[in-house]
């Protein structure tokens, strides 16, 4: 026998505790996987070599403030801008108020120039291009509502008065968001009778050193102006779009501080359990010569291992269901992704087993400053 | 012979609230090597605590207990549990096996504490069980054991490291007299044939008769040291 394997016994002695104590740490680490992944996937938003490239102007008040159409061929101007296209929000549902989904009203002709790691077939593209009434849809969509080529769908609007009627002209793949759709602004225009704003405009520049220069050039070009810009980089516009949802960090984060303490307590509470029970044996093994380290050892051992164990199971789990889970169709589009990554893996495993540690102290060290006389009372 | 324990004006008190309680008062005595001795007396009369003392388990409020050479008074915790691992083989009156270990296991736990392979820790756990006669339940849990074959699994856990004194804390207490014979007459065997010196605590004249030496204990003190003939 080993100290392994009497570590082992020890934890195996009492099957039932075992289970459901592995369970109750599995399930917490499952809820903190789940919500490290949920906040990393809100809060961080995905990004790419081309996403890079990326600028976007809005008006300086806010996102949902609109800009004037005529600012459109000003920025083309700008040095470094490679293409630039209006930008709306249509904020539209698909029949239901469930089936919602991003749209965004472009110019048909820049919009694959500027998300030019979009593939999408040429013929397609220019039948988009062509229709005014023609969208294109990412394929996570089309797969989503089982549309083809070719149908015919309404678009309720939930901010604007007005219900785009389109045909879908075809399909895009790739990038970093499969699931918008993108039709014409023009058409969008004519069905808010003449709108002349756009909600942002997108802009693609030239190489990353033209990035700040392309940003200072545009917002100084509108300053004083009726509709003041604010011009920043793609990611950093997600990140203030996501910050209109309100301290989604903080809410998470307290909800998995509370999952933490109750982790804590449910293991804190089971390894008190199995060493006040034991605490006849633990004289027992002083009597027979094992150092207080030693037998701090031998529980600290039990209680990380069944900490770890819970979080292998918890952590674990949640990367092999969500990497076998449809979570854009299961979340109606909400996450693109849901990615348990490496670091939240290890960040579960390193807090499972600070947790087994921590929640040992108090019943080790009870168990250590025990006298042998004392601890085999329990029995005599 | 040669003293293996010596005691000399040991003291052990307990502060009961506001009283203090002497278990042992002024104690002398010395305790040759390859003897067996019984330590007896009235419940309270301090025999346990003498033992406690001796096996290094509690400590004296005054006086030394020296145990070949060693003070074990002096000695820090950390020091005194590897002094009991290498010299104190201790039995108990309710055995105190680790119920999910076999008696192999139970036997080779003092064993995981020393330096030697896993191949050396079975021949000397196998040598002990086969000592005590229980070669045939090595693999067996405590709980399918009889009371007897446990304390007989408790007598090879407290050879097995070879120890210089065996204790015993009325190992017979929980046994019936069949099994009672059984483990004293084991006691002597070890006493005679191995040369381990034995120091037993009982309330049993029965029991007291195997040793070979009666220290009669009385409210802390000692009255009588007695020679015996043996069983």
């Amino acid at each position: 026998m080993t100290a392994a394997g009497f570590i082992m016994r020890n934890a195996l002695r009492n099957k039932r505790r075992l289970l459901l104590t592995v369970l109750s740490v599995s399930l917490s680490l499952f809820l903190f996987a789940t919500l490290q992944t949920a906040l990393r996937e809100l809060t961080e938003p995905q990004t790419n070599a081309e996403a890079a490239l990326r600028v976007i102007t809005r008006h300086r008040i806010s996102v949902a403030t609109v800009l004037p159409q005529k600012y459109l061929n000003r920025i083309r101007q700008v040095p470094g801008v490679e293409a630039v296209s209006q930008f709306t929000w249509l904020g539209g549902v698909y029949q239901d108020e469930k089936n919602f989904f991003p749209q965004f009203a472009v110019d048909p002709d820049t919009i694959f120039k500027i998300i030019t790691e979009a593939k999408v077939d040429p013929l397609q593209r220019a039948a988009f291009e062509r229709e005014r009434t023609a969208c294109i849809v990412g394929i996570k969509t089309m797969n989503r509502f089982g549309w083809k080529v070719g149908d015919r769908i309404t678009l309720t609007s939930e901010i604007w008065n007005c219900s785009p009627e389109l045909v879908i002209r075809g399909v895009y793949s790739g990038g970093i968001d499969e699931s918008n759709l993108f039709f014409h602004h023009d058409y969008f225009d004519e069905l808010m009778d003449g709108f002349g704003k756009t909600g942002a405009f997108w802009i693609k520049v030239r190489d990353e050193a033209a990035i700040q220069p392309v940003i200072n050039a545009i917002d100084s070009s509108f300053r004083n102006s009726e509709a003041e810009t604010k011009t920043e980089t793609e990611r950093a516009f997600q990140l203030g779009f996501i910050s209109m949802f309100g301290n989604i960090q903080m809410l998470i984060g307290s909800i998995s501080t509370v999952v933490v303490f109750t982790m804590l307590l449910v293991t804190a509470s089971t390894m008190s359990m199995a060493i006040r029970e034991r605490m006849r044996e633990i004289a027992v093994l002083k009597v027979l010569g094992f150092r207080g380290s030693e037998i701090f050892g031998l529980i600290l051992a039990e209680s990380f291992g069944l900490a770890l164990l819970g979080g292998i199971v918890g952590c674990g789990g949640a990367r092999l269901l969500y990497s076998n889970l449809d979570i854009y169709t299961l979340t109606q589009g909400f996450f693109l992704k849901f990615e348990v990554t490496p670091h939240i893996l290890a960040s579960g495993l390193l807090l499972a087993g600070g947790l087994g540690v921590l929640s040992c102290l108090a019943p080790a060290w009870a168990g250590i400053r025990m006298s042998v006389l004392d601890g085999l009372k329990e029995v005599d | 012979m040669q003293a293996i324990v010596q005691i000399r004006g040991l003291c052990r008190a307990y502060r009961q609230g506001d009283i203090e309680v002497v278990a042992l008062n002024n104690i002398s005595l010395d305790i040759p090597e390859g003897g067996f001795t019984a330590l007896m007396g009235p419940s309270g009369s301090g025999k346990s605590t003498l033992l406690h003392i001796i096996a290094g388990i509690d400590r004296p409020t005054s006086g030394s207990c020296v145990v070949r050479g060693v003070n074990v008074a002096e000695l820090s915790e950390t020091e005194l549990a590897g002094w009991r691992n290498s010299q104190i083989g201790f039995i108990f009156q309710t055995f105190n096996l680790i119920p999910v270990l076999s008696a192999f296991e139970n036997v080779e736990m003092p064993l995981l504490l020393t330096g030697l392979s896993g191949a050396e820790r079975r021949a000397h756990v196998e040598a002990a069980l086969e000592l005590v006669g229980l070669q045939d339940r090595m693999h067996h849990l405590p709980r399918q054991l009889s009371g007897g074959q446990e304390q007989r699994v408790a007598i090879a856990r407290a050879l097995v490291t070879d120890p210089t004194l065996i204790v015993a804390d009325e190992p017979t207490g929980n046994l019936d007299a069949r099994a009672a014979a059984d483990v004293l007459e084991l006691l002597t065997v070890l006493n005679r044939d191995a040369g381990k010196t034995i120091i037993m605590v009982t309330h049993d004249p029965k029991a007291a008769g195997f040793a070979r030496r009666m220290l009669h204990l009385e409210k802390g003190e000692l009255l009588r040291d007695e020679e015996m003939r043996g069983v």
